[in-house]
């Protein structure tokens, strides 16, 4: 074996191998499973417990007994499962049956709303004054005045009134939104019946089912979601990204460690600093490899599980590579040059910090170049080292991903970008290896690289 | 390119004006060596003096801003660097990967493979004393014990050339001791042998040649018995059979220069051109004695008496060096 593939091995190895790996690699999965399992459990709406009165001034008097209904348990329920059913309506019918159960399950208990009916003619301020003057036991969650000409019109206009909501100023959102829901459809309710309509007949004409759309390809018709379109560009930059922060990040240490244990010099008896430059670069890449094989696998396999992998374009996973390849050996010889220039993490932290910038760029352009993939600044970022491949992955994921040429512009431009960083790392790794004491800055590192 | 001349090109390692700078400090000036094959050759100088820089260069890990460089015929170390074993200053492990794993990384790095090499990694531990510590991790073992461990990494792949770099630091007596009987064997064994130090006695008993370095310059470079041939400092010392007798009154004697007092004894110094058989011949003729003998030269006087010779009155063998390279190495 070559001792580029020595180092490279030994690298692999003794990474993939390490504790920190392991656990790290668990993490993501292990984070998803809590996110989509156990998340709701602590975080959704089953958690909220709320129990208290809505007092209402109805001047008209003939909404109090359709919102005595509305607030009823049984309607907040069928109220709350609607509204969870309708947000389940954009996922496929597998995943659905995933986590739908559990969503409307989650949906129903916790808010139990009475109604205080307050006298027709009551002062407003003083009911206002009971939202925070009122003891605990008698304070009213929140105060409705329902206008005068809230069922019928009055005073010659056509228009129809409202109401005026009152509520203490930490009122939970969603009792608020139920309190709104509940008044909605008895103030509906009671306009109904005061014209004599029958209500299920009204219900029935105006409700018009919501449908998933179905996308057309030439190999398949099959329901399309907004959910999978919205998250797949998302995906792919979150995998380039682990990829090669994994990559770097052990690049980074392994080479601090080399430097500051000492064991860089016994290497260097044995091998050229370019040998083990490249040997570390492959065995960085190698793990980074593995995580992505990884995570790949484990979003094929939930894709096939919600039957959306007929969805994915699998010459995606190809450019992945391809862009990950590019922007792991720009990012990680780069990372490991200040790796060969410090002497301890520490150092490392703030000539890290232009790396770390960059990375975060694609998270701040992930909407705007999902939602306009062929806007100038989409465009333009796709050719622009080192964060061309977060862009054009993202493109190449969207709704509307770019033509051929511009695909490989951008691999070929992050190409010549691998170059130049491997030409730079070179430099600095040959000069920065045995040099201890004051850490230098980047523009010490530039000048190293003319110099060398 | 390697030298015409037949006895360089034979030589294990040849420096034809060697000049190495950090920044405007000339760490090493104008620097010839040559270092026949098979040779057991000592490297000395004070601390700071250029030794650790002058070894990088002879691996390739530094590169000379001017002269030329050959080791075992070749133009760059890096084309026999597993022919080379090294053992250098500062001594670095991985810590937490374990002593067999380490010394068999390095021994493949050189080139040795296949599945006897598990086997030489247990021998080569068994052969410096520490038999059963395969599995132990690196940052578990002392330090005498990971001198020798990296000495085994440094030999298991028989190197041609061996190059020390202050390998009897931090050692205790009998480390260095058993230390000192290992770099004997690898000379036995047929290696050139080149180790550097700053403590003259180890060198003066370990090697048949020293080479002197201070400031950067060559200021030695001989075999031990022309060294103490050439250096002979006409001084006798002297211990009579009768310890009350009266040493001083041999200063009256036309060949004497002066007597000193010395820990048993008297030291006598002869004046230019004595010879220093008709001196003892006389001194004995005088007072009986217990002892007589010519007085060896030792390097750290010598290296004394040519500092002080070069102007450099208060030049130390141990003078404290830099803590690290502040300036900046060119590596290959």
């Amino acid at each position: 074996m070559s001792k580029v593939l020595q180092v490279a091995w030994r690298e692999f190895i003794v990474t993939v191998t390490s504790k920190a790996f392991i656990l790290g690699l668990l993490a993501v999965p292990v984070m998803s499973i809590v996110m989509v399992w156990a998340a709701p459990k602590v975080f959704g709406p089953g958690d909220l417990k709320a129990q208290g009165a809505v007092a209402v001034i109805d001047p008209d008097g003939r909404v109090n007994d359709a919102l005595r209904t509305a607030l009823d348990p049984d309607s907040v329920r069928r109220r709350r499962e609607q509204v969870a059913a309708r947000a389940l309506e954009q996922l496929p019918p597998e995943a659905r049956a995933l986590v739908g159960g559990q969503a409307i399950a989650q949906a129903g208990p916790g808010i139990e709303l009475v109604l205080d009916e307050r006298p027709a003619d009551a002062d407003i301020e003083a009911e206002k004054a009971r939202l925070h003057a009122a003891p605990p036991a008698e304070r009213p969650l929140a105060l409705v005045v329902l206008h005068e000409n809230v069922v019928e019109p009055r005073d010659g206009s056509p228009a129809l009134g409202g109401y005026d909501l009152y509520v203490p100023p930490r009122l939970d959102d969603r009792i608020q939104g139920e309190i709104r829901r509940a008044l909605t459809d008895a103030i509906v309710m009671a306009r109904i019946t005061a014209r004599g309509y029958d209500p299920e007949t009204i219900r029935a004409l105006v409700s018009v089912p919501r449908v998933r759309a179905i996308a057309v390809s030439p190999e398949r018709e099959q329901g399309a979601s907004v959910v999978f379109t919205m998250l797949l560009p998302m995906a792919f930059v979150l995998l380039l990204f682990l990829g090669v922060m994994t990559g770097g990040q052990a690049l980074l240490t392994s080479t601090v460690e080399e430097k500051s244990s000492r064991v860089i010099e016994v290497l260097l008896s044995a091998v050229s600093p370019m040998q083990l430059m490249t040997g570390k670069l492959v065995g960085h890449m190698a793990v980074s490899f593995v995580v992505l094989a990884l995570y790949i696998g484990m979003g094929l396999a939930l894709l096939a599980g919600v039957a959306l992998l007929g969805f994915l374009d699998f010459s995606l996973i190809l450019y992945l590579v391809i862009f990950f390849v590019i922007t792991y050996l720009v990012l990680g010889s780069l990372m490991m040059a200040i790796g060969s220039a410090v002497n301890e993490i520490r150092e490392a932290q703030s000539m890290m910090m232009p790396i770390v910038l960059l990375l975060v760029v694609p998270w701040l352009l992930w909407m705007p170049i999902s939602r306009a993939p062929d806007s100038a600044l989409s465009v333009t970022l796709s050719f622009l080292p080192p964060i061309n491949s977060f862009a054009m992955l993202l493109r190449m994921a969207s709704v509307s991903p770019p033509p051929a040429w511009q695909v490989w512009l951008s691999i070929a431009i992050g190409a010549a970008s691998v170059v130049a960083a491997l030409w730079f790392t070179a430099k600095v790794f040959r000069i920065g290896l045995l040099m201890h004491g004051k850490p230098p800055n980047l523009m010490t590192l530039l000048r190293w690289a003319r110099a060398a | 390119m390697i030298s015409p001349d037949p006895a360089l090109a034979d030589a294990a390692i040849v420096l034809e004006g060697v000049t190495k700078g950090f920044g405007a400090q000339k760490a090493v000036d104008d620097f010839h060596l040559v270092v026949p094959r098979g040779a057991l050759c000592g490297f000395i100088g004070p601390n700071g003096a250029g030794k650790t820089t002058t070894i990088r260069m002879i691996m390739s890990i530094l590169f000379p801003d001017s002269g030329r460089v050959s080791v075992l015929g070749r133009a760059s170390a890096l084309d026999a660097k597993d022919r080379i074993g090294y053992l250098p200053e500062e001594r670095g492990v991985y810590r937490k990967m374990r002593v067999g794993e380490f010394i068999a990384y390095i021994a493949r790095l050189k080139g040795v493979s296949g599945a006897g090499l598990a086997k030489r990694v247990r021998r080569g531990l068994e052969r410096v004393g520490l038999e059963g510590i395969e599995r132990k991790r690196c940052e578990e073992l002392s330090k005498g014990m990971l001198q020798k461990a990296q000495f085994v990494a440094a030999t298991l792949h028989e190197p041609d050339l061996l190059i020390l770099d202050e390998p009897f630091s931090g050692l205790d007596p009998v480390s260095m001791r058993q230390l000192e009987r290992l770099v004997r064997t690898e000379h036995e064994r047929g290696a050139t042998v080149l180790f550097s130090t700053h403590v003259m006695h180890q060198a003066e008993e370990l090697c048949e040649h020293v080479v002197m370095i201070h400031r950067g310059r060559k200021v030695l470079d001989d075999s031990i018995p022309e060294i103490q041939r050439r250096y002979d400092p006409r001084t006798i010392l002297f211990e009579p059979l009768d310890p009350q007798a009266d040493v001083a009154a041999l200063g009256a004697l036309r060949i004497v220069e002066r007597v000193e007092p010395a820990e048993r004894g008297c030291s006598i110094r002869l004046t230019d051109g004595a010879s220093p058989a008709d001196a003892m011949r006389q001194v004995v003729e005088r007072i009986p004695p217990a002892r007589i003998e010519l007085a060896r030269p030792r390097l750290e006087d010598i290296f004394i008496d040519i500092v002080s010779a070069s102007g450099n009155a208060s030049a130390d063998v141990d003078l404290p060096r830099p803590a690290a390279i502040d300036a900046e190495p060119e590596v290959a």
